[in-house]
């Protein structure tokens, strides 16, 4: 049984819009569109869903949690290609010099990131009237991932273009009593 | 001394960025991984500065905050938040712990050097130890004036020094120049349109690398108004139109600290002499007065034991020149230095209308003062 929310989706629609805007265009010097939104919701979704992506991408996922009057979790999947030409953006170093072998640094920079990302979420949030704090992020790596639908919450999948590379943004969130 | 700048953050791409941020500046960056680790570090190297994360694993930063702050030791640090974490509740709760400032994630790297910049005096690398430019060396000014004459008259007037003068006509071409190359000084026309040499002055002092540039306006004498308001600015120089080079000279070699010495100590076959300017207004002769201290105990150490005061390019002899002369005088016969002047048939005419040098000797030449020592 699914919650009323008091955040429409055009609002949730912005709050993920603004955040990648605003990380984007400060850190990356990049622009990116919103090309998909997908509910994820029980009674359609039964089964789970696939990530809307080439399953046989390598991708990298950053996570950050909140918690507060709105408690939930935001993952940004991204193709690592991507990954990597972000990293290369933010640390001011060439693709050459980040080795197949160098998760460490990759992950650290989409760490952070999604740690900006989830931040201005959270801020956009907390100008809402919704106070909540943030978790320190995770890093998941895989392919061929899948989506499930969660009991208690309002899950949406915004998936974004940015330069013809493919990344996706997973919002998770309840309101808490 | 080398400003010392402490990232704490757990983020390694933060501490990454923050080094590079301050790639430019005289500055050293250590860093801590956590607020445990950052209380270590701020207690060892005593940094002038701390840019604080606040959601780190170990100690976050508002609880190092609130350690730092109980410190004796460290509590006069400055810190500035650097946190991905806005909101009211975050900023209330971390101004009453007493922080400088804070910068949310994401954030522009000049956003990042402006405000540290405000709190601590960051400067340019290699400004730390300057070497001291000679009157002689090429320097470059800059001249932001929309009217071409203004600025080829003082190319025309800087004609016969090495001074590189750069000219631009709008505040947004005075902008790109400083961010191709630093000038050593900027002369600003006060009456570009729209109070732009206003506009201009803030952004050039607000920004790290052009804050310490010597800013010079440039205004017609009568123009009261708009020096009224440039001094009202924070404009410390106004030159008047038409300009009078020989003091803008000496205004400039004073704000960019130039060595003005080889304009007036000239050294060599066992003497040392100074020539004293056609013009030895007071702040000629205060200028001579500076160096003359260092440059007599440099020609003593070089074995000089000669001096001449050569006075033959003087136009006009006033007190000043005579006070400084009498004070030269005294202080070779103090240190056991011959001496001699020279002077012309004015100064020579001038001298004997004061008591205290109606008796002055005078050579006409620097080949018989120097015969006559």
């Amino acid at each position: 049984m699914q919650q009323t929310f008091p955040i429409t989706e055009v609002e949730l629609e912005a709050l993920a819009k603004n955040s990648i805007d605003s990380v984007f265009s400060t850190m990356l010097d990049r622009s990116a569109s919103i090309k998909q939104v997908i509910k994820v919701e029980e009674d359609t979704n039964t089964e789970g869903m696939q990530l809307p992506v080439d399953a046989n991408t390598p991708m990298i996922a950053g996570t950050v949690g909140f918690l507060g009057n709105l408690t939930g979790i935001i993952y940004i999947f991204m193709e690592l290609p991507l990954a990597v030409e972000a990293t290369c953006k933010l640390l001011d170093m060439e693709a050459h010099e980040i080795s197949d072998d160098d998760h460490e640094l990759v992950n650290d920079a989409i760490g952070e990131l999604t740690n900006m990302i989830v931040g201005t979420f959270k801020n956009d949030l907390s100008n809402k009237g919704y106070e909540c704090r943030m978790t320190i992020p995770s890093i998941l790596r895989g392919s061929n991932f899948s989506i499930e639908p969660a009991e208690v919450a309002m899950r949406r999948i915004y998936k974004f273009d940015c330069d013809g590379r493919s990344f996706v943004i997973d919002v998770l969130m309840k309101e808490e009593n | 001394m080398r400003l010392k700048i402490l990232t704490v953050d757990d983020s390694k791409t933060v501490r990454i960025i923050v080094k590079k941020s301050f790639k430019g500046f005289d500055c050293e960056i250590h860093e801590a991984q956590n607020g445990v680790e950052g209380l270590a570090m701020a207690a060892k190297v005593n940094p002038d500065i701390i840019l604080l994360d606040i959601t780190m694993p170990v100690m976050d930063g508002v609880e190092m905050l609130t350690k730092l702050k109980s410190d004796p030791q460290l509590k006069g640090i400055p810190v500035i938040m650097l946190t991905a974490e806005a909101g009211r509740e975050n900023v209330m709760k971390i101004a009453k712990i007493g922080v400088r400032d804070y910068i949310v994630k994401p954030f522009k790297e000049d956003v990042l050097v402006d405000k540290v910049s405000r709190v601590v005096d960051l400067r340019p690398a290699g400004e730390a130890e300057p070497v001291q430019k000679k009157i002689d060396d090429p320097i470059d000014i800059l001249v932001v004036d929309d009217k071409p004459a203004i600025i080829q008259q003082i190319k025309d007037g800087f004609g016969h020094t090495p001074w590189n003068v750069h000219g631009v006509a709008s505040t947004g071409e005075a902008i790109d120049f400083c961010q191709k190359k630093l000038p050593d000084c900027i002369i600003i026309s006060l009456s570009l349109s729209e109070d732009a040499a206003i506009t201009l002055f803030r952004i050039i002092r607000s920004n790290a690398k052009t804050k310490y540039v010597p800013l010079f306006g440039l205004s017609v004498k009568t123009a009261v108004e708009e020096q009224a308001r440039a001094q009202q600015a924070g404009f410390s120089t106004i030159i008047h139109k038409p300009i009078d080079f020989e003091d803008l000279e000496t205004k400039i070699g004073k704000a960019v600290n130039l060595d003005a010495s080889g304009k007036y100590f000239d050294m060599g076959e066992g003497f040392m002499t100074v020539k004293l300017p056609k013009s030895c207004n007071a702040a000629v002769v205060n200028e001579v007065s500076t160096y003359l201290k260092s440059k007599t105990s440099e020609a003593v150490n070089a074995g000089i034991s000669k001096i001449i005061f050569d006075a033959q390019g003087v136009a006009s002899l006033n007190m000043d020149l005579i006070k400084l002369l009498l004070h030269s005088m005294k202080t070779c016969r103090d240190l056991s230095l011959k001496y001699a002047l020279t002077g012309n048939d004015v100064v020579i005419e001038e001298s004997k209308k004061f008591e205290e040098s109606k008796d002055w000797k005078f050579c006409d030449s620097l080949e018989t003062a120097k015969a006559s020592i």
